[in-house]
């Protein structure tokens, strides 16, 4: 009888599919949507899946990145495979995927379903839908007002595991990699010291508690915040010596690593990208995918969530870095990515407060998970704190880093860009970096193209 | 006795939730304005004996659920030590959900319990969802701006609270923030608080320069800068309420 009801929605909302696709209106995402408000357990009933080859992508950071990456080589290698690329990832996204690459029947028509899923639904969709392959980028602090923290996600993790997944996780990140206790088999991914490595040893630079006995984890070095070669400093908790996949001698100039013998060209190239390979390696490895199927995917791959973009404004190079507020680890990325270029520089930064969620709030927690101090040091001419809600406390960062306070400009200022970047001419330097959330990023653009038309 | 204030920074890589490193700087870089000799020590390892004659503060910054009772366990070793300290009026501050370490009881979701450290008469118990947003409230005369992200609800027994919500939720949606017991003070605001609020971080000095009999220059020192980001915090708040 629900089977059969099954269909009935399955029809319903095909069928809503081709008029929209015939009055050409948007809408195939709520495919998904109304079929889960229709039956709870839609999901269950599609046919012909092989769970072996359902492979879920979830974690803090990297999974959108991960997904497209794993989809993409796959497709390239010749295999029949869809993914949520819209990133829908709840309930509802894996519903519209599944509608959508299927018969009238619920028959589902490809090899491999790889889908990105939201932490928090993970464990809904497990029971729906029982896939054999969990890849876990990384669990690290992330939208705290939903997360709580990590160890809220970490038990949702832990309750949707049982011992016939494979795990994939990462053998320097220790709170993920720990979820290995609750599973059979775990392939782990790695890479090794490069030039990018780093250590810390400032006074106030903290690690994290150890998942297996809380006591603190010591890295060795750190490839990026959080994740390095690590040990507990109580129990025997520590990186592998040996990951299944073990990236080594990376070379950022050629974009070019090794892993094992062979060696990969790649489009994009930082520490984080290189785990996100490392990972979709892992996996292809899984399902003898051969080296050169995977470097056609590498080589071919167009990552359609880049979160940086270059203007030319008023004679000056804008380097605009995006960051999904509220996630150190993403606006580290981006002062690493200030970091790294040695000239002359001008900073202006935009956070903005958080809304991911209701109610909207100031949270500045992440300002000082980051490291500041290296940037600072960086020959930076000027400093631009703005947004309404948090410029004071930006600045206020910027000055316990150790920012010269002349050099720092604050605007109480919600989005008057004319007025922002009034002092822009002034400056010696032409390399700017602009610093936001995704809040102002649509009225930037537009500022920064239409100033391009007006110069 | 010294002149110098010493600071225990408790279990930074364990309590180290949301940027809390922040507040132990603060303490660095206020103490420099007041022309204070201030020294921090880390206390790295929970199995280590703590030397509580050595300290005059101890900051317990917000950690998570799961690693308080470790902590809970480790201390109640030393709790007569521990007790011989607040005893003394010694200060110390704890934020967020680390609160829980010095309660009688915390409650987990799953239904298991154990005892904390029963130095503040309150009870604790997790909750189903978080609760994030910002947390206003004035406390011996201060304004203190903050966030708060609660995963736990407190009901305070034969315990003051600290101060008094002009907005947020606080200890469980009550009028009440935080909670005190001699110069053990609790507040549910979390991440840099004291990076905010450096008038708190300064309040905590003095009742440290204060315990130890020493004679503070009176100063008026500059927060300019924090007192703006009070004011746009004040002014989104009442948006918020407005809206």
């Amino acid at each position: 009888m629900r089977k059969l009801y099954f269909i009935f929605v399955l029809w319903g909302v095909k069928f809503g599919q081709l008029l929209c696709k015939i009055f050409k209106q948007g809408g195939s995402m709520i495919s998904g949507k109304v079929a889960v408000m229709f039956q709870k357990n839609f999901v269950k009933y599609f046919t012909n899946i092989d769970y072996d080859k359902v492979i879920f992508v979830t974690g803090t950071n990297g999974k959108s990145t991960t997904t497209n990456l794993i989809y993409h080589t796959l497709k390239s290698a010749g295999k029949k495979v869809c993914t949520n690329g819209e990133g829908a990832n709840m309930m509802s996204g894996v519903a519209t995927t599944l509608i959508k690459n299927s018969n009238v029947f619920g028959r589902f028509n490809k090899e491999f379903l790889v889908l990105e899923v939201d932490e928090r639904s993970l464990r809904n969709i497990f029971k729906v839908l029982p896939a054999k392959n969990l890849c876990i980028s990384n669990l690290q602090k992330d939208q705290v007002q939903r997360n709580g923290d990590p160890d809220f996600i970490y038990q949702m993790f832990k309750n949707s595991l049982n011992k016939d997944v494979t795990l994939f996780v990462n053998n320097e990140e220790p709170r993920s990699r720990s979820l290995e206790d609750y599973v059979d088999k775990t392939i782990y991914f790695s890479i090794e010291k490069n030039i990018k490595s780093f250590v810390k040893n400032d006074f106030y630079d903290v690690t994290m508690p150890c998942p297996k006995c809380s006591h603190k984890i010591e890295y060795e070095y750190y490839n990026i915040e959080n994740i390095g070669k690590f040990k507990c400093s109580n129990c025997n908790y520590k990186s592998l010596k040996k990951s299944n996949v073990n990236i080594k001698d990376i070379d950022y100039d050629n974009y070019t690593f090794k892993c094992g013998k062979d060696t990969y060209k790649v489009n994009y190239i930082n520490p984080f990208y290189i785990y996100n390979y490392a990972l979709t390696i892992a996996v292809c490895k899984k399902f003898n995918i051969g080296y050169e199927d995977i470097q056609k995917g590498f080589e071919t791959f167009v990552n359609p969530a880049n979160r940086r973009e270059v203007y030319k404004y008023h004679g000056k190079t804008i380097h605009y870095l995006r960051i999904k507020q509220e996630n150190p680890e993403t606006l580290q990325n981006a002062l690493d990515t200030v970091l790294r270029d040695k000239k002359s520089k001008a900073i202006w930064m935009g956070l903005y407060e958080i809304k991911d969620f209701k109610p909207a709030y100031t949270n500045t927690f992440y300002f000082f998970d980051c490291n500041f101090k290296d940037v600072v040091k960086s020959n930076v001419e000027k400093y631009v704190c703005f947004s309404k809600t948090v410029c004071y406390d930006t600045a206020n960062r910027m000055i316990y880093a150790g920012a010269d306070e002349k050099k720092i400009k604050v605007y109480d200022v919600e989005d008057d860009f004319d007025i922002i970047f009034e002092d822009l001419d002034k400056l010696k330097t032409d390399n700017i970096y602009l610093i936001t959330g995704m809040k102002p990023y649509k009225k930037l653009k537009t500022f920064f193209e239409k100033g391009d038309k007006n110069e | 006795m010294s002149n110098i204030i010493n600071v225990g920074w408790m279990y930074p890589d364990i309590l180290n939730l949301h940027g809390e490193r922040a507040n132990a700087k603060s303490f660095e870089l206020v103490s420099k304005k007041m022309k204070v000799k201030l020294n921090i020590d880390r206390i790295d390892n929970i199995d280590e004996l703590v030397d509580f004659e050595k300290y005059d503060i101890l900051l317990f910054n917000a950690g998570e659920l799961k690693e308080i009772e470790n902590i809970s366990n480790c201390l109640n070793n030393q709790k007569e030590s521990l007790n011989k300290y607040i005893k003394e009026n010694k200060v110390i501050l704890l934020t967020g959900t680390t609160g829980a370490l010095f309660s009688n009881k915390v409650e987990r979701l799953d239904g298991y319990s154990f005892e904390a450290l029963k130095i503040l008469d309150m009870d604790v118990k997790e909750r189903d969802s978080v609760i994030g947003d910002d947390l206003y409230y004035i406390a011996n005369n201060m304004q203190i701006m903050g966030s708060q992200i609660q995963m736990i609800d407190i009901t305070l027994n034969n315990v003051k609270p600290f101060g008094n919500i002009k907005y947020g939720y606080g200890n469980n949606g009550n009028t009440k923030e935080g909670a005190r017991y001699k110069n053990v003070i609790f507040t549910n605001a979390l991440g840099p608080v004291l990076v905010k609020n450096p008038w708190f971080t300064e309040y905590l000095i003095k009742l440290a320069l204060k315990n130890k009999n020493i004679q503070l220059e009176n100063k008026k020192i500059n927060y300019d800068l924090e007192k703006k980001s009070l004011e746009s915090s004040k002014e989104f708040i009442d948006k918020k309420i407005n809206s």
